[in-house]
């Protein structure tokens, strides 16, 4: 992951910013809109990324011709025929602009999830709903250090078997026989590390008391203030929405709230701007320290 | 008033059939003293420091009491104890609970319900103390065994503890982190006054550092008192243990047999120069060389050999072996040494044909392994013993673990089943019926070698074998290595153990930097090298020109003083 100055703000103002953005996402299908959405979600997802952004931006491309060209092929409603199919249904432009839409939709998205992915690291999530309930917190960071260490066991388990070449593929019993040694295996050691772990924690006080929760993440200023703008622009978002400035319907004629409604001009802006935020502030921190070196 | 003030203790495994673990233990330890408890594996030196805190004291029938701070211990609560009392145990990866770094410091101070502010200052203060800062937010998992041991210190000296109780902390790690470690334990007791009680098998790094050592035989007490009478009363006693003490004061009771001046014996290589020094005041000695091996001879069909072999993990990951060229000569014991994360052990892989080299080949008995059928490979002809013994183990008795490996061959053979002999050669026909997981380190190393020796290898390979073994344990294996040779197996070793290697290898190997960088016999292996070397080396290298092991230094001592004679 490159080096991202959003992720480094409070987890609070990160987990709003994703929940919105994805709610906002999947409930807007005004073009405009989600044409925004999908531009400025991928813009994120390739400032956090980089190239690594490629593989996932070529399939999610796939994905989203194919929402789009085969919704026509379920929904025959809309006034513009374009063609006929073959087995004669037409193809409609409402049709197609309302899989373009959904395409889109589902498109920013993942698109979001994936920059959530990037972002809301276990621990940040952990830290934001933990301190409701620390016990169960601690079983959930417990959990999320087992698994992956059941992995690398399993793994050294199987290659330690190969190595004395009992690895069993001749058949399926002995694939099966060989699968239940090393499930045993996998069993006593998970057994005996829960005993030590169990010392460990009872012998550093666990259970002796009410557990606090300790973060290492801050409320600073700056949190304070973007939190501010970004509450600010969601609710000029939703004002926006309530007086239908996102009016959209396709089927089966297209009416949209267009540039005359005022609602549907500042909705838009507003939303552009809380998108934005994200890969603004990656760009901003660049520039400055462009800036900042090049005053030396 | 003592810290611990430990009086007249017993104690019994209810399983135990009324056989005492402990018995009649009498011990006062006072605040700030830095004590080293030795034994042979099963004397009760763990059962013994388990009972120094109530949550890790096992259950079973005890009598007599222990005073903390002239209280007894009982009546400390639970809270006070987990915060005074810290307790470090062998496994670096199990003992700790979390998946970050900054969360498991804060851990302990968390169970406390201590508030947020504490908890910062607390845990920035350990991990600067510790350099730790560099991995602050990191995952657990991505630390090497000798960070995650170090994070388990921290943790528990951020609850501020003042007495640390270290059993075994080292036995899983390599030399050099081991060496760390207890540098930073020794760190602790001089700066914070922090009282340590420690049990460790590598007691050459913390004999020298202790106030007294206390020596446990079969769950009694049998000697304590400063290091240096310590050493001297297990000479005089005959006991076993003298076999775990450090080179300098083994070589220095070699020569001494009779007279013996305890004040006068070395503990450190630094002491043990000095000493040699002084015995050979006008500088060079009348003999000062072994007898030379003879040059090692081309190997002319190798058991085994690597050809130009590069590997790397992943395609873009850098490469792991550069070019490795080795041939290991029938019926020979070969180590490789060399620091860790350089490859040896993926150069084991590539041998066993798990690791596949994009360049270059593998012979084995002048084969191609890629080329042996499925199967084959492993059948009477290869076999590999991992570096965690348990990585072996799935079922719940010793005995039904080798039995695994004779069904496996189809059972074609006759009656005479090959185990009864492989036990034998083992060591380990008393604990067959019990669970892999309850025995020792050393019996554990055992019972593995003797389920990878079932398939009958013509070469063995060996990835760290001494590893967390006490030094009697070593004996046992060297033997077993020295049988298994004479029937003609040809041993490969990876090893770090370099007192291990300069003893019974045949050849030995540098790997560095993904190659094979030289190869010579020990001895001149070693005495080329000035600092991957011996202790023995290390301290006579001065006076001796190729001694490589204690007893070639005693031996050259001794000619040197008839010489006078």
């Amino acid at each position: 992951m490159r080096r991202d100055s959003f992720s480094e703000y409070h987890p609070g103002i990160t987990f709003t910013f994703f929940i919105a953005a994805i709610v906002f996402g999947m409930c807007f299908i005004h073009p405009a809109f989600w044409i925004s959405s999908v531009v400025l979600s991928t813009a994120y997802v390739v400032s956090i990324r980089g190239r690594r952004a490629a593989k996932i931006l070529l399939i999610l491309l796939i994905l989203f011709l194919a929402v789009s060209l085969l919704n026509p092929m379920f929904t025959a409603d809309g006034e513009h025929v374009l063609f006929l199919l073959p087995w004669g249904r037409p193809y409609t432009m409402e049709a197609l602009c309302y899989g373009l839409a959904a395409g889109g939709m589902f498109v920013t998205v993942l698109l979001w999830f994936a920059a959530y992915n990037e972002v809301m690291s276990s621990d940040k999530f952990l830290f934001l709903f933990g301190r409701l309930m620390p016990s169960l917190s601690l079983v959930l960071t417990m959990i999320l250090r087992l698994v992956p260490s059941f992995q690398r066991k399993m793994a050294q388990i199987v290659g330690a078997r190969k190595c004395i070449g009992m690895v069993g593929d001749v058949d399926r019993k002995s694939r099966i026989n060989a699968g239940m040694a090393v499930t045993a295996a996998l069993t006593s050691w998970a057994l005996e590390g829960g005993i030590i772990t169990a010392d460990s924690m009872q012998s550093r006080g666990f259970g002796v008391g009410k557990r606090s929760a300790f973060a290492v993440y801050r409320l600073e200023n700056r949190d304070v203030i973007l939190l501010g703008v970004m509450i600010l622009l969601i609710l000029v978002v939703l004002l926006c929405a309530f007086h239908g400035g996102m009016k959209t319907a396709y089927i089966p004629k297209i009416e949209l709230a267009g540039t005359d409604v005022p609602y549907m001009i500042t909705g838009m802006i507003a939303y552009v701007l809380f998108m934005a935020i994200p890969t603004a502030l990656n760009i901003v921190e660049t520039v400055r320290w462009h800036y900042l070196k090049s005053k030396i | 008033m003592a810290l611990f003030e430990i009086k007249n203790l017993s104690f019994a495994y209810p399983t135990g059939k009324g056989r005492n673990v402990l018995e009649n233990i009498d011990l006062q330890i006072e605040q700030g003293q830095y004590i080293t408890i030795c034994g042979k594996s099963g004397s009760g030196k763990t059962t013994l420091l388990r009972h120094l805190k109530s949550v890790l004291t096992p259950h079973g029938n005890r009598t007599g009491v222990i005073y903390f701070h002239g209280q007894p211990l009982e009546d400390i609560s639970l809270r006070e104890q987990s915060s005074r009392i810290g307790y470090v145990m062998q496994n670096p990866d199990s003992q700790i609970v979390t998946d970050k770094v900054w969360h498991e410091l804060a851990f302990g101070l968390e169970s406390l319900g201590e508030n947020q502010k504490t908890i910062r200052t607390r845990v920035a203060e350990m991990a600067s103390y510790f350099g730790i800062q560099g991995w602050f937010h990191k995952n657990v998992a991505e630390l090497s065994g000798g960070q995650k041991q170090l994070l388990n210190l921290a943790s528990i000296m951020a609850m501020q503890p003042d007495t640390l109780i270290l059993d075994e902390p080292t036995s899983q790690l390599d030399p050099i982190a081991a060496a760390d470690f207890l540098n930073t334990v020794r760190k602790i007791n001089l700066e914070l006054g922090t009282t340590i009680l420690i049990t460790e098998h590598r007691l050459e790094d913390i004999f020298h550092a202790s106030d007294r050592v206390v020596v446990m035989e079969q769950g009694r007490i049998v000697a304590d008192d400063t290091p240096k009478a310590t050493g001297a009363f297990l000479k005089e006693a005959g006991s076993e243990m003298f076999a775990a003490m450090p080179s300098p004061m083994q070589i220095f009771y070699g020569v001494n047999e009779e007279k013996v001046i305890p004040e006068d014996c070395p503990l450190t290589v630094r002491e043990g120069r000095n000493w040699l020094s002084k015995s050979f005041p006008d500088g060079k000695p009348v003999k000062s060389r072994l007898e030379e091996d003879t040059d090692l001879a081309e190997i002319a069909k190798p058991a085994l050999l690597m050809k130009e072999v590069w590997f790397r993990y992943e395609k873009d990951a850098p490469d792991v072996l550069k070019g490795v060229t080795f041939a290991a000569a029938e019926g020979e014991l070969s180590a490789i040494v060399g620091g860790n994360g350089t490859g040896k052990s993926t150069a084991l892989k590539t041998i066993c044909n798990i690791c596949r080299p994009y360049r270059g080949r593998v012979y084995l008995h002048g084969k191609r392994v890629d080329q042996y059928k499925r199967g084959e490979l492993f059948k009477h002809n290869l076999v590999m013993l991992p570096q965690d013994p348990q990585s072996l183990f799935v079922k719940k008795t010793v005995r039904e673990e080798l039995e695994e490996m004779v069904s496996a061959k189809a059972s074609s053979d006759d009656n005479a089943s090959p185990i009864d002999e492989i036990v034998d050669l083992c060591e380990i026909r008393p604990l067959l019926d019990s669970h892999p997981y309850d025995l020792s380190g050393g019996e554990q190393q055992r019972t593995a070698l003797a389920k990878v020796l079932l398939t009958d290898p013509k070469v063995l390979l060996l990835d760290e074998p001494t590893k967390g073994l006490d030094n009697f344990f070593k004996l046992k294996l060297a033997k077993i290595l020295r049988a298994l040779k004479e029937r003609g197996v040809t041993i490969i070793m990876v090893s770090h153990d370099v007192e291990f290697c300069a003893r019974y290898a045949d050849r030995v190997s540098m790997f560095f930097d993904g190659g094979i960088i030289t190869t010579n016999t020990p001895r001149r292996f070693f005495s080329q090298n000035s600092f991957y070397t011996t202790a023995a080396n290390r301290m006579s290298r001065h006076v001796f020109d190729n001694a490589i092991t204690n007893e070639d230094v005693i031996e050259l001592c001794l000619e040197n003083e008839n010489h006078e004679q």
